[in-house]
């Protein structure tokens, strides 16, 4: 089996998988137990798998597990110790955004990544297209406001 | 489901706790009486729903199920109340799943173990917080006992106090485990929780990534699985497939009308299960007409306008409705789509059976149906099942159902070892049960004062209840396929409502709002457009016709945080909707434009709604958005249609959903109120559709009487 060596959450870690093609989703979730980022769609719609590599925010339904080797990958898991991060999550928390919470990790991961690269309040909002079928939309447009 | 919806004869004190006693094992037997305080060594739980533990944390275990609506929460806030804790030493967490009589779980409503028609709330008011001013004299009356003293009461932060002394609960709980033969408690009518925008209790893990939903299930040793059903509904496997050779496929399953894959992960048994979809040599049902979207138009067109009189259910009849003599008449027709659930978590369940034990971890809205249900598969009696409930990503109905999770009961009772089994998106849309369809038909009448002087109601819809029915019968009355059309509230005149069911091999489902996310759409677009043949103003048309003040109520609110008295924005015009259901009043105002190519803009939403007492008015809120969003999205694209029995609907990109840069803006007031509380959770969805095409009637003249508004794969608008 192919084996690949992963940073998740600053943490360097091994894994075994059947197939070089399985995407990263499923290595997160199924072989390393990380299971914040979510199976929604599989066809980069939903938004849910949305994970932060190297600082972009990447489709983890979509990305090889072999070109996810020397990144460093960044899940809802990590958020708290990352500054941007703990920013957005508090933004979510205060303004009372998740209801079902499914759809929240891949807004959440967005949301970060779009801090990273420098962008803030209202510039977030039109780079996120993820589905929330909740509708929290008016609570991620307040929460961004603040970022 | 208005079917469940049983009289309320809620279960009384002694009934809760009688069932407290039976479904827990105390951590502490009754012999267990220290002379003195002392902090509990392990948690102790005190009746059936709380829970204290050493460091005074207060645990409370539902019975309904946290889909996102809040309900956690809100009846925390109500245990909160009674016991006067502060709110960061509560806690939530999904109790054991129930079924049958005895249950404390069940919701005191129907007295079933099941979360649907927004009446948690309403079911669990007033017992939750009896449960909990029970325990709260048991506190009290602890303290009596251990130190043998009177004067006993509750103080603040989780303690029990005499004036002098000051005990925590955790130190008289073990205690007051064993208290019996209280007097029925008082109950505190304060306001420090009740009514309060308490921040909810799920979202610190539901942002850190720590919530497990049902797909986030792990069991030691467990296995992976996913389905493939036959592509065509109703169809079975003819003969078991080869594995297909995939690297980490363990072999695969016949479960009769599907596939299912196992492997040592999910990908592999989806992209497995997609393997091998054209090589089952699957047998597909006779005759699939009842399960064309053609052919069923065509037949509920007939039915429309002759059915046979044994084949009609007249749910409600007044007098002789005739237009003849009307000054003026009304004739049109609506028409609806089926609807896929598509919740954003796909069916999944993790199953461990064992030769006397089925233990499930489910995303479930219908605990109640799957412990008989597995318990039948598994050759065991109901309580050797043990039913775990996870946080559910969505429901919205779909997983009131017990078919995805049979399916890994069975996977599991074959394998011997634990099985996570997860759909794909395309197997989750292919194999919904699917919202009925509709085709309605509103007759009315206008005497020369503009009072209306009749309603002839008739609906052509595929019938849930008859679907799921003992028998098969022309004329299955019904009652939840006239919801939102049987007693509205509007001075009418004389009026019959009629459903006459649609035949259909289709899976039928709850859908949010269930016969109100169709009948209202019919309901209040006539009304639109007898108020439009009235010459009166729409609002005024409605209010003028209704007597109840609540209802009137809603209207002048929305009238007002509206502006409705004023002209709109250049280029946008208003329409509005009401509707009386899941015990609330809700009335709404769609501020509507048009797009740069000339399609339907939504830019405002108001909302007033009238729940009764409110618990926590952010959730409320919370759910009239999200209401808007959903019932927006299905009124403008969704819908499920069929070929041959073939769905047709994959995936999110033909069944789109609204995002951040196109959700109208939302405005809300909650009308205050004594009564009892009311549902929220789908109140919001069936105003929708109407309130936007009332709206868009009265800015373009076109009168939009067929959902969605744009269908196909074309999407257009907002």
């Amino acid at each position: 089996m192919p084996t690949y060596t992963l940073n998740v959450n600053g943490v360097n870690r091994t894994v075994s998988v059947p197939e070089a093609s399985m995407p990263l989703l499923w290595v997160l979730r199924d072989f390393m137990g990380f299971t914040g980022a979510k199976y929604g769609c599989g066809i980069e719609v939903c938004g849910a798998c949305t994970v932060i590599m190297d600082n972009q925010r990447e489709h983890a339904c979509k990305v090889d597990v072999s070109s996810a080797v020397g990144k460093k990958i960044l899940t809802v898991e990590g958020l708290s110790g990352d500054v941007d991060g703990a920013k957005a999550q508090a933004a979510w928390v205060t303004n009372q955004v998740p209801q079902c919470g499914f759809c929240q990790p891949g807004m959440l991961t967005a949301t970060t990544a779009a801090m990273k690269a420098g962008h803030h309040g209202s510039e977030i909002a039109p780079e996120i297209k993820h589905i929330c079928v909740c509708g929290t939309y008016p609570r991620i447009n307040k929460a961004l406001g603040g970022l | 489901m208005d079917d469940l919806a049983a009289p309320a004869n809620g279960p009384n004190r002694r009934d809760l706790l009688k069932g407290a006693a039976a479904s827990f094992i105390l951590p502490f037997a009754v012999s267990f009486a220290p002379r003195r305080a002392e902090a509990a060594a392990t948690p102790v739980q005190i009746g059936a729903f709380i829970r204290i533990d050493e460091t005074n944390t207060v645990t409370l275990s539902i019975g309904s199920t946290e889909m996102g609506q809040g309900i956690m929460t809100g009846l925390a806030q109500l245990v909160a109340e009674q016991l006067q804790v502060n709110w960061s030493q509560m806690r939530g967490e999904h109790a054991i799943g129930g079924s049958g009589a005895g249950n404390p779980y069940a919701n005191p409503l129907f007295h079933a173990q099941i979360t649907g028609g927004s009446t948690s709330m309403m079911g669990w008011y007033n017992p939750m917080r009896t449960a909990a001013a029970t325990v709260r004299d048991m506190l009290i009356q602890a303290a009596a006992q251990q130190t043998n003293t009177t004067g006993w009461k509750l103080g603040t932060g989780g303690t029990v106090t005499n004036g002098t002394t000051t005990l925590t609960f955790a130190a008289v709980a073990a205690t007051a485990a064993s208290v019996s033969g209280l007097p029925a408690p008082v109950l505190a009518t304060t306001t420090k929780f009740v009514g309060q925008r308490m921040p909810r209790l799920d979202i610190p893990a539901k942002v850190n990534g720590s919530a497990v939903f049902g797909m986030d299930v792990q069991v030691p040793g467990m296995v992976f699985a996913s389905v493939v059903h036959c592509p065509t509904i109703g169809g079975t496997v003819g003969a078991t497939p080869a594995k297909p050779s995939r690297p980490g496929v363990l072999g695969v399953i016949n479960l009769g009308n599907a596939v299912a894959v196992i492997a040592t992960n999910t990908w592999t048994a989806i992209k497995g299960a997609s393997d091998i979809e054209r090589n089952v040599s699957w047998v597909l049902p006779a005759d699939t007409s009842r399960m064309d979207s053609a052919s069923l138009g065509a037949t509920a067109q007939n039915l429309l306008t002759s059915a046979s009189s044994g084949s009609v259910y007249v749910a409600e009849a007044s007098g002789t409705p005739t237009l003849a003599g009307a000054a003026k008449t009304f004739d049109q027709t609506y028409k609806l789509p089926f609807l896929a659930h598509a919740c954003m978590e796909v069916m999944n369940c993790t199953a461990s059976v064992t030769a006397d034990r089925c233990e499930i971890w489910a995303p479930t809205q219908g605990q109640e149906f799957i412990i008989p249900a597995a318990a039948a598969a598994c050759g065991l009696s109901n309580d050797k099942v043990v039913l775990h409930t996870t946080y559910l990503g969505g429901g919205f109905g779909r997983k009131i159902e017990s078919d995805y999770v049979l399916q890994a009961v069975q996977c599991s009772k074959q394998l011997g070892v634990p099985v996570k089994l997860i759909w794909s998106r395309e197997q989750d849309f292919q194999n919904d049960r699917f919202r009925p369809s509709a085709l309605i038909r509103v007759q009315a009448g206008l005497d020369a004062s503009n009072n209306m002087t009749a309603l002839i109601y008739r609906n052509v819809s595929p019938s849930i209840k008859l679907q799921r029915g003992p028998s098969s019968v022309s004329n299955p009355e019904d009652t939840g396929a006239v919801a939102g059309a049987k007693g509205l509230p509007y001075s009418i005149g004389a009026r019959q409502i009629e459903h006459v069911a649609l035949p259909t091999d289709i899976p039928l489902g709850y859908w949010r709002s269930v016969g109100e996310s169709y009948n209202t759409f019919a309901v209040e677009s006539a009304i639109d457009e007898l108020a439009k043949l009235a010459v009166i103003n729409p609002l005024n048309f409605r209010r003028d016709r209704l007597t109840d003040p609540r209802a009137k109520g809603v209207l002048t609110a929305v009238e007002t945080l509206s502006g409705w008295k004023n002209l709109p924005p250049t280029g946008y015009q208003r329409g509005v909707a009401f509707l009386k259901g899941f015990g609330s009043y809700v009335a709404m105002v769609a501020e509507v434009g048009k797009t740069s190519t000339g399609t339907i803009r939504v830019s405002k939403i108001y909302v007033a709604v009238d729940c009764g007492v409110v618990v926590n008015p952010d959730q409320v809120e919370a759910q009239m958005q999200g209401g808007i969003a959903h019932g927006l999205a299905a009124a403008m694209w969704h819908q499920a249609t069929f070929v041959a029995g073939v769905p047709q609907v994959r995936n999110f990109n033909n069944y789109p959903y609204l995002k951040l840069q196109t959700m109208p803006t939302v405005l809300i007031k909650l009308v205050a109120s004594t009564a009892a509380p009311g549902g929220v959770g789908e109140t919001a969805v069936p105003v929708v559709a109407p309130a936007v095409a009332n709206a868009w009637a009265k800015l373009t003249n076109t009168r939009l009487r067929s959902l969605p508004f744009y269908p196909g794969t074309t999407m257009g608008g907002l």
